[in-house]
């Protein structure tokens, strides 16, 4: 039998939906095992139905974007909260002040005619069955999800630093031999070190590293290296906005 | 008073929708309504060292992210008086060529072609036409490839950095983007008959407006000859309807995009593309805003002949791999690029710390937004009373799609 699967974007960039047709030939794979209810980049078809998976997108910014995200939760037995917007807010959710300061610097008045509201990632407001981060998250990952998903096997969840894949790529490292800033300590691997294969230092996109991450430690090193405080706040932060303490 | 709502626009990037307003039986007025969240991107960078900034700004758009990366880079360099080697300037272009490759080839097999051939999306079309929407995929792909290679990633990649590049492509890596623009050729060719068939939808802008290298420079230039910066002659406004703000050049409404581009700058094309543009030179130059499309097709083909140019050219010279040294300083720089829906600027002003002091962003769509209304305002006109509503409809997105709409770059843009 065919899943049903829907593709929900709230506020981003449009990456994450994007990234699901960069997979070319694989996507043609899926769709052996999924039918596309609701994509609203790729498709003018839509079709209100009772949804297997749900991948929502994005950073919930405005009144409406909340309207969907309950919509896709309330119409979905299984939902995947994809990319760092969805997981942990991303860039937009890092822009500090309240919500009315911001509109009025932008727009030149305080008026909230769309109702706008102060980013938050997706997984502050509804329970997720899977939360794969990445700006944007790697594409195959979430082939390989919505491939077991289809075979009726729970994902496994990735647990280790970027500088697990960097080492396995025999990558130079760029913050110890360079003096670089690079966040791979600190932030979950999954990306397959793909900044430091550039040459530059992780950024931090996939969010930081649950459990064992020692941001204290990433901290002290910074500083050793001549990095500012407030730089160095603000790059922990870019990502994942409250969620490193040190 | 009735209105007619398009909730949300379909096969574009980013929500947005229109209001079609009918006043005793005419129509009346058109708004269109981006109802994608603000974004902020101006006071995000506020106070960023200038070496993180070009990396936060690809993250305004994937689809274009690259020109945002270009564009970021080319103005930070301006307030620095940085001056790039060649090769770097040519590894700019070919990422450019590799961006315009993958968002062209993504909008017009992807976005449009289901329009021409009667189907709600690609994947359904390709039932049908699995070889049309094959084709694109191949030229989207090898688009693809140029992004990965000079920006990083295929999507928000880290790679192109102020003074030069992370890495440097490699020889094979050169070679097979030559061979591979050789290849593609012939598919991109055969598109420009397929988009060429599309009717005439919309306005015909007052004004076009473009910058003035074929993918960067630094200055624009318009349809009546003038070459100025952003802020001599385009103001913008904000609406109460729309998180997304509109612009007039000298009071007008403008269009940029990628038909401003070939009819501002047909000389600069290569040869084949230039032979294209001649052979459709008279049906572009109607003006109608749905022949974006087809100028879309021309540049696809464009954009692989330069691609074997480039490459050919850093091949025989050999890459030296060279960053030229920034010293951080105080200074005003403005970045102009053609990301491929059209003009976009990205002005800052730096202080003597290399920290970010002031940053405006103007992206095509908002550029774009009120051709867009206007557009939507005729092609409704036109049709209103003609056609049933479900064609109705479909032909108001058909023109709204011609703009090749990026609605998520369009929602954060900072008050001049």
């Amino acid at each position: 039998m065919m899943l049903k699967l829907g593709v929900f974007e709230l506020t981003d960039c449009g990456g994450c939906a994007l990234n699901i047709l960069f997979l070319y030939e694989k996507l043609f794979d899926l769709l052996e095992f999924y039918e596309i209810k609701e994509f609203h980049m790729a498709s003018s078809f839509k079709e209100h139905d009772t949804l297997d998976v749900a991948l929502v997108t994005g950073t919930v910014s405005t009144q409406r974007d909340l309207n969907l995200l309950h919509y896709a939760r309330n119409h979905s037995k299984y939902l995947i909260a994809l990319g760092t917007c969805a997981t942990h807010g991303d860039v937009q959710a890092s822009v500090e002040g309240k919500i009315r300061e911001k509109l009025e610097k932008v727009y030149g008045t305080k008026a909230n005619p769309m109702r706008a509201l102060d980013s938050t990632p997706i997984v502050q407001h509804v329970a997720v069955d899977y939360a794969l981060p990445g700006c944007p998250y790697d594409k195959d990952e979430i082939y390989q999800i919505l491939m077991n998903l289809a075979k009726g096997v729970e994902p496994p969840t990735k647990d280790y630093p970027v500088c697990i894949e960097c080492k396995l790529n025999e990558y130079e490292c760029v913050l110890i031999k360079r003096g670089t800033p690079c966040l791979g300590p600190i932030t979950l691997g999954g990306c397959n070190a793909v900044c430091i294969k550039s040459k530059v230092g992780c950024i931090g996109c996939r969010g930081p590293l649950p459990k064992e991450a020692n941001p204290a430690g990433e901290f002290e090193i910074l500083k050793e290296l001549g990095y500012g405080e407030e730089y160095i706040r603000r790059k922990f932060k870019t990502f994942a906005r409250g969620e490193l303490r040190w | 008073m009735v209105s007619i709502e398009i909730d949300a626009f379909t096969r574009v990037e980013g929500n947005g929708g229109a209001e079609v307003i009918i006043e005793n039986g005419e129509v009346k007025d058109v708004k269109v309504k981006i109802f994608e969240g603000p974004r902020f991107f101006e006071l995000l960078t506020l106070g960023r060292y200038y070496w993180d900034v070009p990396d936060l700004e690809a993250r305004i758009c994937a689809i274009c992210y690259l020109s945002h990366s270009v564009a970021s880079v080319l103005g930070i360099e301006r307030a620095f008086g940085v001056k790039v080697s060649k090769e770097i300037e040519l590894l700019r272009e070919l990422g450019l060529l590799g961006e315009l490759l993958e968002s062209n080839a993504l909008h017009l097999y992807l976005l449009v072609a289901p329009d021409l051939f009667g189907y709600s999306d690609a994947i359904r079309m390709a039932t049908k036409h699995g070889e049309i929407v094959k084709e694109g995929l191949a030229i989207k792909a090898f688009g693809n490839y140029i992004r990965e290679i000079i920006g990083g990633r295929e999507i928000h990649g880290i790679n192109v950095k102020p003074g030069g590049f992370g890495r440097y492509p490699t020889v094979e890596e050169l070679e097979r983007m030559e061979r591979q623009s050789e290849a593609l050729l012939r598919l991109a060719r055969r598109g420009v008959g397929i988009f060429a068939g599309q009717e005439a939808l919309g306005a015909k802008p007052v004004h076009y407006i473009a910058v003035n290298g074929y993918l960067y420079g630094d200055k624009l230039i318009a349809s009546d000859k003038d070459t100025f910066d952003y802020f001599e002659h385009i103001e913008e406004k904000a609406l109460s309807y729309s998180f997304a703000k509109q612009s007039r050049y000298k009071g007008e409404i403008f269009m940029v995009g990628a038909l401003p581009r070939v009819l501002l700058k047909s000389e600069m094309l290569t040869p084949m593309a230039k032979h294209l543009y001649e052979e459709y030179k008279e049906k572009l130059a109607q003006g109608y805003v749905s022949l974006n499309n087809l100028a879309q097709a021309i540049e696809l083909v464009y954009a692989l002949e330069r691609t074997k140019e480039i490459t050919r050219e850093l091949l025989d010279k050999g890459i030296d791999g060279e960053n030229v040294p920034i010293e951080p300083q105080e200074g005003e720089g403005i970045g102009y690029v053609e990301a491929p829906r059209g003009v976009l600027i990205h002005h800052y002003k730096i202080d003597e710390k290399g920290n970010i002091a002031y940053s405006n962003i103007i992206t095509p769509t908002a550029f774009n937004h009120a051709i867009m209304e206007l557009s939507l305002y005729e092609e409704a006109k036109r049709r209103y009373g003609t056609s049933d509503e479900s064609t109705f409809l479909q032909k108001l997105e058909e023109t709204v799609r011609a703009f090749d709409p990026c609605i998520s770059c369009s929602v954060h843009v900072v008050r001049l």
